[in-house]
C-alpha cells in the first residue's frame, strides 16, 4: 500500500470507507488516480466479527455523543444516539441487511409530482432515472444482487411465509423475497448465504457486499489507495482562490496532520459530513464551506421506518436465516388517493431477541412486556420505508455546548415530523398489522422508529445553487474540488432503501472526478 | 476471584439449545447464595437485593431463576465500575426507590412495588435503571433458551440446515415465487 507525502497535492482525499466513500475509492483507483482514504474507525476482519446483537452493535457502531431535539420520538427515546450507522473501514455497509432497490421514475421528481406540500421544502433531483440507470445497472452487478443479472432470488425463511400469506390473503400482489447485495448462490468470489441471521453483525460469513469485503480490498489491489485508519478528519481546508485543497485530520495517536488534496470527497454519512462543513468555518466562508445559501445540515431526512411485531399461535423462529428477506411492493407508487404524498416499500424485519426486546418500545415495562417477549419464537416482522417530506427545519447543527473529544462541537439532530409523514405513518401501520392478521396473527405490537438507519439529504443536491448545496455531480455548488458522496447528497428521500442509489451515485461521480483530475 | 466460568456457552431450556458466540466471554458464574453479592465492586449488599427486586418487578417471568435476575445486576456493576455516569445514576436510583416507600422495598408486595416504581418513572435515574434492565436480562443466554432464542450460528452452520424455513403450519408457497 503506498503512503503519499502529507503535501502531496496529486491526490483526492475521500474522508470515510462506507457504501459512498468505500465504493468511490475503488472507482477512482481503477480508473489509476491517486486516492487517500481516512476513516475515523479501525480495520476489523471476519475474524474479527461475531453473531451478537450487542457486541456487534458496541464494536461496529458510532458511539460519540449527540443530541436530539424536535417532537419525533426518537429525542425521548434515542437522546444521545439518534442516528445509527458505523465507525469501522466498510463504514455502515458493515451493519446494513442489503435490501438494494432503484428508486422510482417520479420520485426523482418529488416537487413536480407531489406540488407545493404546506411546510415542505420539496425540489426536484438534477439527475433523471434515465441518467441514473445505467449506473444502477453498474451497481446492481458489483454488488451481485439477486433477481438482478441471472441472479436468483434469495430463499423464503420462515418470517417470509407469514408476510407472504398475510399479503396474498389480503389481496396483494406485487410480493417476493426482493432484491439484496447478498448472495443465494455464490458470486464474485464471494459464498452463498448460510443463513446465519447475523449479516448485520458485520457478516462474518461474507456473503453480503460491503466496501469492507469488496470494494476496498479491490481499491488496495491496485496500488494505489492509501487507506488510513483511525484517521479523524477535522476540518477542510481551502486556498486563496476559495477551492477545496486539504483535510486536518488526528490520527490514532492522537497527532494531527494536513494532508493536501487535489480534490476532497466527504462521505461521512449524512451527521459527520454537514457537522465537518459547518466546523471548516473560514474567512471567506463565515458560515461553513458551501454554506452560502445556508442550506448545510438541512432538510435531513430518515425515511418512515417503523416496525410491527405479531404473535402467532405458533413458532416462527424470525431469528433463523437472512433478515430482510421479503418485500411487498404494492405501496411503493405515489398515489393521491391514499391522502398523502409518496409512498412505502413493506419488507420483512428480524431481530435478535436482545434487540427485539430493545427497540419494541422503549420504556414499557411490567406484565405485558414480558408476556410479549416471551413469545419470541412465535413472533413474525414487518418493517415499512417510505418517503418523508424535507423541511428546512430538520436539521443537523453544531451544539456549542458540548465538545467532543478532539475539541469540534458534538452535533445535534432536529426533526419535526410532518402531517404527511404521520398519514404514512398512519396507513403503514394499518397495513404492517392488516397482513399479519391476515397470516393468523393474535396479538400486533406498533414498534416506533428505532434510531435514523437511513439517513440522507443533510446536503442536498439541486439544479440551483440557492436551493442546496452540491450539483448534479455531487460538487457543492460554492466551493469548487469539494465533492460529496454520501447519502446527505440526496435531493429527496424516495421511498426505498438508499444505499444502491448511493453506490450508482458514487460510480457516476467517480467518471466525473476522474475527468477533472486528469484536467 | 474466580467470576468467569469457562464453561457457559450454550444452554438447552425446553428443547432449545441457545449458543453464544465462541468468541465472547461466557456467563459470569454467579453463587445461589446469599453471598453472591461477594463478587460485586460498587454495590453494597442492600443496593444490590434492591436492583435485583426492581428489575424482578420491571420484567417478571415466571420461571426465571433469581440467580438471571443477579446476572443482571452482575452487569450493572461491571458498568457502573467503569464508567462514572452510570454509577451516580444507579446510586441516586437506589436513594429515590428506597425514599419512595416507608417500608423496605425488597420487603413491599409486588401491588406497591410497581407503585413505588410508579412515583419515579419519569426520572432519568429511572429510565437508566429501566433500559440497563432490558440491555443485560434479554442479552443472557438463559432467557434466550428460555424464550426459544437460539442465538450465534455461524459456528454451527447457520440456519441453512437448521429451520431457516421449516415452519409448516401455513401452505406451502407457490413455485414460481
Ligand atoms: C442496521 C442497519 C441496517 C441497514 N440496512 C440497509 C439495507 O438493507 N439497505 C440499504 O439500502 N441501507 C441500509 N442501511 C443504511 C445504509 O447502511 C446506509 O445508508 C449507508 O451505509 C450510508 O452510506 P454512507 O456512505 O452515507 O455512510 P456510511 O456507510 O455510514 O460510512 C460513513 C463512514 O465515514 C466515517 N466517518 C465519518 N466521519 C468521519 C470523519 N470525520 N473522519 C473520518 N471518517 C469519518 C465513518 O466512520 C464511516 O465509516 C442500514 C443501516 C443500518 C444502521
Amino acid at each position: 500500500m503506498p503512503t503519499y507525502a502529507f503535501n502531496d497535492s496529486d491526490a483526492v482525499v475521500i474522508i470515510g470507507s462506507g457504501a459512498g466513500g468505500g465504493t468511490l475509492a475503488n472507482e477512482l483507483c481503477q480508473r489509476g488516480l491517486k486516492v487517500v482514504l481516512l476513516e475515523a474507525g479501525p480495520h476489523l476482519t471476519a475474524e474479527d466479527f461475531v453473531n451478537d446483537d450487542w457486541a456487534a452493535y458496541e464494536m461496529l457502531s458510532w458511539l460519540d455523543r449527540r443530541s436530539a431535539s424536535g417532537n419525533w420520538r426518537i429525542a425521548k427515546d434515542f437522546p444521545d444516539a439518534p442516528s445509527w450507522h458505523c465507525k469501522v473501514v466498510g463504514g455502515t455497509t458493515t451493519h446494513w441487511s442489503g435490501c438494494t432497490y432503484r428508486f422510482q421514475d417520479h420520485e426523482l421528481k418529488a416537487r413536480s409530482t407531489y406540488g407545493d406540500i404546506p411546510g415542505a421544502s420539496l425540489i426536484d433531483w438534477p439527475i433523471s432515472l434515465s441518467e441514473l440507470e445505467p449506473y444502477y445497472e453498474r451497481a446492481e452487478a458489483k454488488m451481485g444482487v439477486s433477481r438482478t443479472n441471472g441472479l436468483p432470488a434469495l430463499p423464503a425463511n420462515n418470517n417470509f411465509k407469514v408476510m407472504y400469506w398475510g399479503a396474498k390473503r389480503l389481496g396483494l400482489s406485487k410480493i417476493s423475497t426482493g432484491n439484496h447485495a447478498i448472495n443465494a448462490v455464490p458470486y464474485d468470489g464471494r459464498p452463498a448465504s448460510i443463513q446465519d441471521g447475523f449479516s448485520v453483525s458485520g457478516d462474518k460469513h461474507g456473503a453480503r457486499w460491503s466496501t469492507l469485503n469488496v470494494e476496498i480490498p479491490r481499491a488496495e489491489a491496485t496500488g494505489k489507495l492509501d487507506l488510513r485508519t483511525g484517521a479523524r478528519a477535522i476540518q477542510i481546508l481551502h486556498n486563496e482562490a476559495g477551492e477545496a485543497n486539504g483535510v486536518v485530520y488526528v490520527d490514532a495517536a492522537g497527532t494531527t496532520h494536513k494532508q493536501t488534496a487535489k480534490i476532497v470527497v466527504l462521505a461521512g454519512n449524512c451527521i459527520e459530513s454537514p457537522r465537518l462543513l459547518l466546523n471548516s468555518k473560514t474567512g471567506r466562508y463565515p458560515n461553513g464551506l458551501a454554506n452560502g445559501y445556508g442550506h448545510v445540515g438541512r432538510h435531513y431526512l430518515r425515511h418512515i421506518i417503523q416496525t410491527v411485531w405479531s404473535i402467532f399461535d405458533q413458532p416462527v423462529n424470525m431469528h433463523r436465516g437472512e433478515l430482510m428477506g421479503g418485500l411487498v411492493a404494492d405501496f411503493a407508487e405515489h398515489d393521491p388517493a391514499r391522502g398523502f404524498a409518496g409512498g412505502y416499500y413493506i419488507e420483512l424485519n428480524a431481530m435478535g431477541l436482545p434487540t427485539t426486546a430493545a427497540f419494541m418500545n422503549p420504556g414499557w415495562w411490567g406484565y405485558d412486556f414480558t408476556n410479549v417477549i416471551e413469545q419470541y419464537a412465535h413472533m413474525a416482522g414487518m418493517f415499512m420505508t417510505g418517503e418523508d417530506m424535507p423541511q428546512p427545519g430538520n436539521r443537523v447543527t453544531l451544539n456549542e455546548s458540548e465538545l467532543d473529544a478532539f475539541g469540534v462541537p458534538i452535533a445535534n439532530l432536529h426533526y419535526d415530523d410532518h402531517p404527511n409523514d404521520l398519514l404514512m405513518r398512519n396507513h403503514g401501520y394499518k397495513t404492517l398489522t392488516g397482513i399479519h392478521q391476515a397470516a393468523g396473527a393474535k396479538r400486533c405490537i406498533e414498534a416506533p422508529a428505532y434510531p435514523a438507519s437511513h439517513n440522507l439529504g443533510s446536503n442536498r443536491m439541486s439544479a440551483k445553487p440557492e436551493d442546496g448545496v452540491v450539483d448534479r455531480n455531487g460538487e457543492t455548488h460554492e466551493v469548487k474540488n469539494l465533492f460529496i458522496v454520501d447519502g446527505s447528497a440526496f435531493a429527496s428521500g424516495g421511498a426505498c432503501n438508499p444505499t444502491l442509489t448511493i453506490v450508482a451515485l458514487a460510480i457516476r461521480q467517480a467518471d466525473f472526478i476522474a475527468t477533472r483530475a486528469s484536467a | 476471584m474466580e467470576i468467569f466460568s469457562i464453561v457457559t456457552r450454550s444452554i438447552t431450556k425446553n428443547g432449545v439449545t441457545a449458543h453464544k458466540d465462541p468468541k465472547l466471554p461466557p456467563l459470569p458464574h454467579v453463587s445461589d447464595g446469599p453471598d453472591w453479592t461477594n463478587i460485586l465492586n460498587l454495590f453494597n449488599p442492600e443496593q444490590a437485593t434492591l436492583l435485583v427486586a426492581t428489575v424482578q418487578t420491571l420484567y417478571p417471568h415466571r420461571g426465571v431463576a433469581p440467580t438471571v435476575y443477579r446476572r443482571v445486576v452482575v452487569n450493572f456493576d461491571k458498568l457502573a465500575s467503569q464508567t462514572p455516569s452510570a454509577a451516580r445514576l444507579s446510586l441516586a436510583f437506589c436513594d429515590k426507590l428506597s425514599a419512595a416507600s416507608p417500608v423496605s422495598f425488597t420487603e413491599l408486595a409486588e401491588t406497591y412495588r410497581i407503585s413505588a416504581l410508579k412515583t419515579i418513572e419519569t426520572t432519568p435515574e429511572f429510565i437508566f435503571v429501566q433500559r440497563m434492565s432490558v440491555r443485560y436480562l434479554y442479552d443472557d443466554l438463559e432467557i434466550w433458551a428460555s424464550f426459544g432464542y437460539e442465538g450465534a450460528s455461524y459456528h454451527l452452520g447457520g440456519y441453512i440446515k437448521r429451520g431457516f424455513d421449516d415452519l409448516n403450519w401455513l401452505p406451502p408457497l407457490p413455485n414460481d415465487l
